[in-house]
């Protein structure tokens, strides 16, 4: 698997892959390799590597899976990330995970903890809660608590306690990770012609189904074609798509949203791989501190995440103006609460600085993008020619 | 101002139609052609198109400042930029009929009526909803089982003594309706000007909804069938309406009119946009 195309192939098909084939061939061929799944947004994938694990994000079913029981165990006001999973665990998808980690996003989630919990799916099943409180000696230990409880968990199942070289070694290969990414968003901030959102978009979702040594691999890969011309530039705006951190959009209003005329030149969809912003210190005696300090200081932001000292509005507005981004598009999926609730405040700071936006809402199987497809034309369209 | 060459290209679920303008401050329509998709690959008439208005004037790719697409225009391959079917029908119908307040743009698949400004702004809008019962291709396709071709629908119409009026709300049931009259023996004259009430009927509801005013030009593939025209004046003058109604005989190309004029209006900006960074 070398050129662009072939890769860009392989990461669709792996991205969308419901048994996670991958990760589970993986693990077939040592008894001590262990599976744990994860939910959005983040988890410091870190120190499953550490423990000779494979953390696999599940991102929902998308459109890819016929939601029957799922819906019998959510009412018709929450959304559809969680019934997808459910019903995946049900089906038997996610059989040959050991463990399954549910970060505090909202209620939803904690309570999908719990099915699971009474389901008996996995070895463990943990719900994996972020500090909200930022100064080091209470947030910060409570932090380091929750990802001691992680490695118990995995030793547990294993017998592998996650060594200080062990994670030294994951936090440099996850360091290389998110370089990768962050350059592949840099290049499309100047020439968003080169990769298409979507493509993107499958890379870095096929990147949490498989190890973050072939991810990293296939990353230098595709940076190595990326720099060079790529595609033909076209005349669109620059869009930053703000709201999709938890349930994905279905990737048709991606396509959508750049066939309107919008470049999207960044987003939040797959928001966990880009979690943490710059490097987590190296080579430490206490590889946890930095880890903790690295979720502490250099989180990006999301609705889950309550750094008043940081308002969200204010580093939205920060991340148009560094990307020279046109616009904001608010894409959140229905009855996400979190992403709704935050939405006028983040609509507020947009207006004081003048960042024209639109906003609309999404389930992840939704199938019908017409009307997003108009407002997004129509939003380049009085930016391109009014702005 | 300089003159430079803009091309627009409005791919629709029917027929492509790419037009050739030389833009300046006061742009002029060089030459049009339509072509139906029937079931070729649209990229590739798209392309075909493209290459052969060239030809005919001795023009590359690279001569023309801006080609811009609309409609479905993720299907031409070649472009700069892309602009929003309302957007472009809003510019066309204002090339066409400066003094234009109100455009209904009558497509294949939907009727959409728009309320623009003095300089082509669109101010607001109103569409038929997800069903085919007011659209052009349901015309198309009623025309078809009658045995009639689309260009003599018009004149079919205006033939029609005692119209017989269809279903308004959905077109399994106005095909039903349209396969009884058939039965109950009634003429193809009365059947397809019913059908154009029917439309007509759906398209006033939409003007009073956008609290539409007059002059109100015509646009899309359906303009040009002048059967539709007569009845929705006829609606409007039972309704006691005193809309002015234009078509033109170019308003099928006013999607491709109006994005090859917005792609020259875009080519300046950019260049200015250029010449500050410089």
């Amino acid at each position: 698997m070398n050129s662009l195309e072939e890769i860009l192939s392989w990461c669709e098909k792996t991205a969308f892959d419901l048994e996670f084939t991958h990760a589970k061939q993986w693990k077939s061929k040592d008894e001590k390799r262990v599976i744990v799944g994860y939910l959005p947004i983040y988890v410091p994938r870190e120190i499953i590597h550490a423990a000779n694990g494979i953390a696999v994000g599940i991102m929902g079913t998308g459109d890819r899976k016929q939601i029957i029981k799922g819906d019998a165990y959510y009412q018709s006001y929450i959304c559809h990330l969680p019934r997808g999973i459910i019903e995946m665990a049900l089906d038997n998808n996610l059989n040959g995970f050991d463990g399954f980690l549910f970060p505090a996003i909202c209620d939803c989630v904690r309570n999908l903890s719990g099915m699971f919990k009474l389901s008996k799916k996995g070895k463990f099943q943990r719900y994996f809660d972020y500090a909200q409180n930022f100064d080091p000696f209470i947030g910060g230990t409570f932090y380091k608590h929750e990802m001691e409880k992680v490695i118990d968990d995995i030793y547990n199942v294993n017998g592998v306690k996650a060594s200080v070289d062990g994670l030294n070694k994951a936090i440099k290969l996850y360091n290389i990770n998110r370089r990768l990414i962050e350059e592949i968003y840099d290049i499309r901030q100047k020439y968003p012609w080169r990769l298409s959102a979507v493509e993107t978009y499958h890379i870095l979702r096929a990147g949490i189904c498989i190890t973050v040594e072939e991810h990293n691999e296939m990353l230098q890969k595709i940076l190595n074609v990326i720099r060079n011309e790529r595609g033909e530039a076209m005349d669109n705006i620059r869009v930053v798509v703000s709201g999709s951190f938890c349930e994905q959009p279905p990737v048709g209003l991606i396509k959508s949203i750049e066939m309107a005329g919008c470049y999207i030149v960044d987003d939040d969809f797959m928001l966990g791989s880009r979690w943490i912003q710059g490097d987590i210190e190296e080579d430490t005696n206490d590889p946890l501190e930095a880890i903790t300090k690295a979720y502490l200081n250099q989180s990006t932001f999301a609705s889950c995440y309550y750094d008043v000292g940081n308002p969200k509005g204010k580093r939205l507005v920060e991340l148009v103006k560094r990307r020279e981004a046109d616009g904001v598009i608010f894409s959140a999926a229905s009855f996400c609460d979190p992403a709704l609730l935050d939405r006028p405040e983040m609509q507020k700071e947009c207006d004081a600085a003048g960042v024209p936006h639109i906003n609309f809402q999404y389930h992840e199987n939704t199938g019908q993008f017409k009307v997003i497809k108009e407002q997004a034309g129509t939003f380049s369209d009085s930016i391109k020619l009014w702005a | 101002m300089e003159n430079f060459y803009t091309m627009g290209i409005d791919v629709g679920s029917n027929f492509i139609k790419l037009v050739l303008v030389d833009y300046s401050d006061n742009p002029k329509l060089i030459d049009k052609h339509t072509e139906k998709i029937r079931k070729r690959d649209p990229s590739q008439v798209a392309e075909e198109m493209t290459q052969k208005m060239l030809s005919k004037h001795n023009l590359k790719y690279e001569d023309i400042a801006y080609f811009a697409s609309t409609g479905e225009g993720d299907l031409v391959k070649r472009k700069r930029g892309h602009f929003y079917g309302m957007t472009t029908h809003a510019k066309g119908a204002h090339f066409l009929y400066p003094n234009a307040i109100t455009v209904v743009d009558m497509g294949a698949l939907y009727v959409r009526a728009i309320k623009i400004s003095e300089d082509a702004r669109v101010y607001d809008y109103k569409m038929t909803g997800q069903c085919a019962s007011g659209s052009g291709q349901f015309v198309e396709n009623i025309s078809r089982y009658l045995g009639l071709s689309i260009e003599e629908v018009g004149d079919v119409s205006m033939q029609s003594q005692n119209p017989e009026i269809s279903s308004g709300i959905c077109a399994v049931l106005a095909e039903t309706d349209v396969i009884n009259m058939v039965s109950r023996g009634i003429s193809t004259p009365d059947i397809i000007k019913g059908i154009h009430i029917s439309i007509a009927n759906r398209i006033l509801k939409l003007l009073s909804s956008l609290k539409a005013e007059s002059p109100i030009v015509v646009t899309g593939g359906m303009a040009l069938n002048k059967g539709m025209i007569q009845a929705l004046e006829e609606q409007l003058e039972e309704m006691g309406k005193s809309y002015q109604i234009h078509s033109h005989p170019d308003a099928i190309y006013a999607g491709a009119i109006g994005a090859a004029l917005w792609g020259g209006f875009r080519h300046i900006k950019l260049k200015e946009k250029q010449a500050v960074v410089a």
